[in-house]
């Protein structure tokens, strides 16, 4: 079952829309099928973006705006998986040493493209006196 | 995006400080800085080889992931505005 039907039903289940509606949104989501397919290729995140906002005091405002391409963040978890297993058990040691429990062997190129996807749902707003900071993917 | 094997071939900087009328536009041509390290790269192979063998790192793999890593930096960029200039990079 593909995310758009589980959502159609979920929305009929939680009585959000009528059966009539669910079985007209699932007839059209299978009539748009094939360009439904399309569109989530090239619906796909390709940038993650960086806006900081600052208003120092003594330098004035500063605005920073960095793009940064998906392409760069698979290349460079793509670069782990030739880290040597002893370095890797180094990494993994000195990042439960600073209280992160994350295995790097863990990391490989179909968990990444499934890290890369659930990105695009990710914004992180970071609002205080004098700074701003979002982070959000497009 | 998916099969871009090159490094970013040209990059755009823009520089305005403010209290200049006009900023400075440069196009610079990375792929003559690519073309120059090339023959560098390839003295290195071996040795980079050798160094491969003693840490146990795949040496293909390794140099594959490199050039991904930069082929990634294709349409990255930076844009800095401040009261004193305006700097805005763009790879290509």
């Amino acid at each position: 079952m593909n995310d758009n039907r589980r959502q159609i039903l979920d929305m009929l289940a939680s009585g959000k829309i009528t059966a009539e509606e669910a079985e007209r949104l699932i007839a059209a989501l299978e009539k748009g099928g094939v360009g439904a397919t399309v569109m989530s290729e090239t619906d796909k995140v390709k940038y993650l973006r960086v806006l900081v906002d600052t208003k120092d005091p003594v330098d004035g405002p500063t605005k920073v705006n960095v793009r940064v391409p998906m392409q760069l963040l698979r290349a460079g978890v793509r670069l782990t998986g030739v880290i040597p297993a002893s370095a890797r058990e180094e990494v993994n040691n000195a990042l439960r040493k600073e209280g992160i429990a994350f295995d790097i062997n863990n990391v490989t190129p179909q968990n990444l493209e499934e890290l890369v996807e659930q990105l695009r749902e990710l914004t992180v707003d970071v609002d205080n006196e004098n700074t701003k900071v979002r982070v959000f993917c497009e | 995006m998916k099969g871009e094997i090159l490094p970013p071939l040209t990059a755009t900087v823009h520089v305005k400080p403010a209290n200049w009328r006009f900023g400075i536009r440069l196009w610079l041509p990375l792929f003559l800085f690519w073309l120059l390290l090339l023959p560098l790269l390839v003295l290195a192979l071996p040795f980079l080889f050798a160094a491969a063998l003693i840490f146990g790192v795949r040496f293909w793999a390794s140099i594959r992931a490199a050039l991904a890593l930069l082929a990634g930096f294709h349409g990255t960029s930076v844009e800095v505005e401040r009261p004193s200039a305006r700097v805005f990079i763009n790879l290509h």
